[in-house]
């Protein structure tokens, strides 16, 4: 069953991969790309990383795809005029991409001994698990993150405020 | 640690100093939170203290990193006493942006954990990206922060899919297990890891502007504000190579033969497309671009050496093209001020505008191409030697061949300086620029010529 699963999503989250990428229409990618994020949701809770999951729903599939909709509407970027590339470009970048993925293949060899040695722990992806590792071992990382909200709002105010001075 | 939590709270204060009707309060604060988090931080030196499971771990190397970009904000920030290009920004904001990623910098200089990279990279870079496009109004700015944003979100991407995968073999974010981990597969560790060690190159070279991760860095230069290119060309550039060189020789000293090849050829591609390229350019701001790539390139060749410690060359490196660039900069920001224009045939008879500024603009360009008595000559000479005694000829030939083209392009603007002008109106100056001024350059030959006060720290 999980493994059918498993190879279901994986279907599912390629194809609809292939299809952002393929859609001429960007409205049709982005309903092709919250698709994909659906299915790879789907993994995470295959992996046991429920919380993972619902923010991944939440944040990726809710939020940020409703953002790119309401801007693909709001500069009218619904029509497929998009510039075409020239060959040489789409030659050199799938070679490259190409590259990657055997490179990628070739790495995954020798990988088994690595997931042997991990212990299972089916508690892992609750919020309690998650919540008393990110309060204890990784509270630093986790206060810092303000900074980086902080100047992200200094951010849009100071770029988008009409009268600065 | 102590420096961070000065520079958080630093940061703020410059923020809220915006309220206050006085112009100078901004400068002010900045200036006094620069001094308190230099001193708190050199009050550290030789403590080596892990703090918050191991999460940064303050070291020397991390104090003395810190304090270089510290006092290379400090003079930043001076010049702003007198910085007459519009930036349409308050004064107030723009110092919290400097100081955020300023303490995103001191993370990247002190993290022990791959997480703490990751986040310091990001508050390093988010400020800037926001910093690159402060001339709301100026296209080439506008570019300048879309460009750099995008391209940074690439290579972050790929910095983070490194960590992942690094991550997968060692089941570790700390960068002293991944070392133990490696050691004990004998230095035979998974591909997976090696794969990711890769990965970490490309998203880390893309921060240090190395070939072929550089085509951001002029556009981006030559578009922002010249005192936020100031910055990004020195503070962020040794915090950039700061992190690399922590993490090769905190993670990876065990299997230096899977990354020295591959190191040693990004350093010499770095130097020649940089040095080969600033030779065509007509902007003095852009040449400054290329030349910054060049020196990512020569700084790449310590990595070589890895294992006989060279950390206090790369730091006397990084101070000494520091304190030439931002002098380099500072000058320019008065030609570009007086003249209008950024390029060679601005500093044309300088000299008898101004004779002071004529020879502040000598020195600096002569401590960049490494001319003795000047700090870059010393800077040079540590890296290259070090790399001669660790077996690597090719290189170190290479990076001289590289500095003999560097030398044509910097005289062009000192040959620029001491000819006939159209122009012959004397400059103004500021006390405080001409201050910063007088201390760059008299630093550049000062440490030229006692280059162990440096060399003897790490």
């Amino acid at each position: 069953m999980t493994q059918f699963l498993f190879y279901f999503l994986s279907f599912v989250a390629v194809s609809a991969g292939l299809m952002v990428i393929t859609a001429k229409n960007p409205v049709h990618s982005v309903l092709y790309l919250i698709i994909a994020f659906f299915a790879i949701a789907g993994h995470y809770i295959l992996l046991n990383a429920q919380f993972l999951a619902i923010v991944h729903i939440i944040v990726y599939a809710g939020a940020i795809m409703v953002l790119f909709l309401s801007v693909i509407m709001l500069l009218n970027l619904n029509k497929d005029n998009e510039p075409a590339k020239s060959n040489v470009l789409k030659l050199a970048a799938v070679v490259a991409a190409g590259l990657l993925l055997v490179t990628f293949s070739g790495t995954l060899k020798g990988t088994e001994s690595i997931i042997a040695s991990q212990p299972f722990d089916d508690q892992i992806g609750y919020v309690k698990a998650l919540g008393k590792v990110l309060f204890n071992d990784f509270l630093l990382p986790f206060e810092v993150s303000a900074l980086l909200l902080l100047s992200a709002i200094i951010g849009a105010v100071v770029l988008v405020k009409h009268d600065l001075k | 640690m102590n420096a961070l939590l000065v520079l958080s709270i630093a940061g703020l204060a410059a923020l809220f100093s915006g309220f206050s009707h006085n112009k100078k309060l901004a400068v002010i604060v900045s200036l006094l939170g620069l001094a308190v988090a230099f001193t708190v931080n050199v009050l550290d030196w030789n403590t080596a203290v892990r703090y918050y499971n191991d999460m940064i771990f303050v070291d020397n190397y991390a104090i003395a990193f810190t304090g270089v970009m510290a006092l290379t904000m400090l003079l930043i920030v001076a010049l702003f006493v007198d910085y007459k290009e519009s930036v349409e920004v308050p004064n107030a904001e723009i110092f919290a942006l400097l100081f955020f990623s300023l303490a995103g910098g001191v993370m990247l200089v002190s993290y022990s954990n791959l997480l703490m990279l990751f986040l310091g990279i990001e508050i390093l870079s988010i400020p800037l990206y926001i910093l690159a496009g402060s001339k709301r109004h100026t296209l080439t700015s506008n570019e300048a922060a879309i460009k750099y944003f995008l391209l940074g979100a690439f290579a972050s991407a790929f910095l983070l899919f490194g960590i992942v995968l690094i991550y997968g073999v060692t089941a570790s974010f700390h960068i002293e297990t991944i070392a133990a981990y490696i050691k004990n597969a004998n230095g035979q560790p998974p591909a997976l890891l090696v794969a990711g060690m890769f990965m970490l190159i490309g998203g880390l070279g893309f921060k240090i502007s190395a070939a072929p991760f550089h085509f951001w860095t002029p556009d981006v230069y030559q578009g922002s504000p010249t005192i936020v290119t100031t910055f990004m060309s020195t503070v962020v550039k040794t915090a950039g190579i700061a992190a690399f060189y922590r993490l090769f020789a905190y993670a990876f000293p065990a299997i230096t033969a899977e990354w020295i090849p591959t190191i040693s050829v990004l350093a010499a591609l770095t130097m020649t497309v940089g040095n080969v390229t600033a030779v065509f350019q007509s902007s003095v701001k852009r040449m400054l671009a290329y030349s910054g790539i060049a020196h990512a390139g020569y700084l790449l060749i310590a990595f070589v050496s890895i294992s006989s410690n060279p950390a206090s060359s790369v730091l006397y490196y990084l101070i000494a093209y520091a304190v030439s660039t931002v002098c380099a900069f500072a000058v320019l920001m008065v030609i570009q001020h007086t003249t209008g224009s950024e390029e060679v045939d601005g500093f044309k008879g300088l000299s008898k505008r101004s004779p002071f500024l004529a020879f502040i603009t000598t020195v600096a360009f002569i401590s960049l191409a490494g001319i003795p008595p000047t700090a870059g000559f010393f800077a040079k000479f540590y890296l290259f030697s070090g790399a001669v005694k660790a077996g690597h000829l090719w290189l170190t030939i290479i990076a001289v061949l590289n500095s003999c083209i560097a030398i044509y392009y910097y005289f062009r603007v000192i040959t620029a300086v001491y000819s006939e002008g159209t122009d012959s109106t004397p400059v103004e100056l500021g006390t405080v620029q001409k201050a910063v001024m007088i201390i760059t350059a008299v630093l550049a030959v000062a440490l030229g010529l006692f280059p162990e006060m440096i060399i003897s720290l790490l």
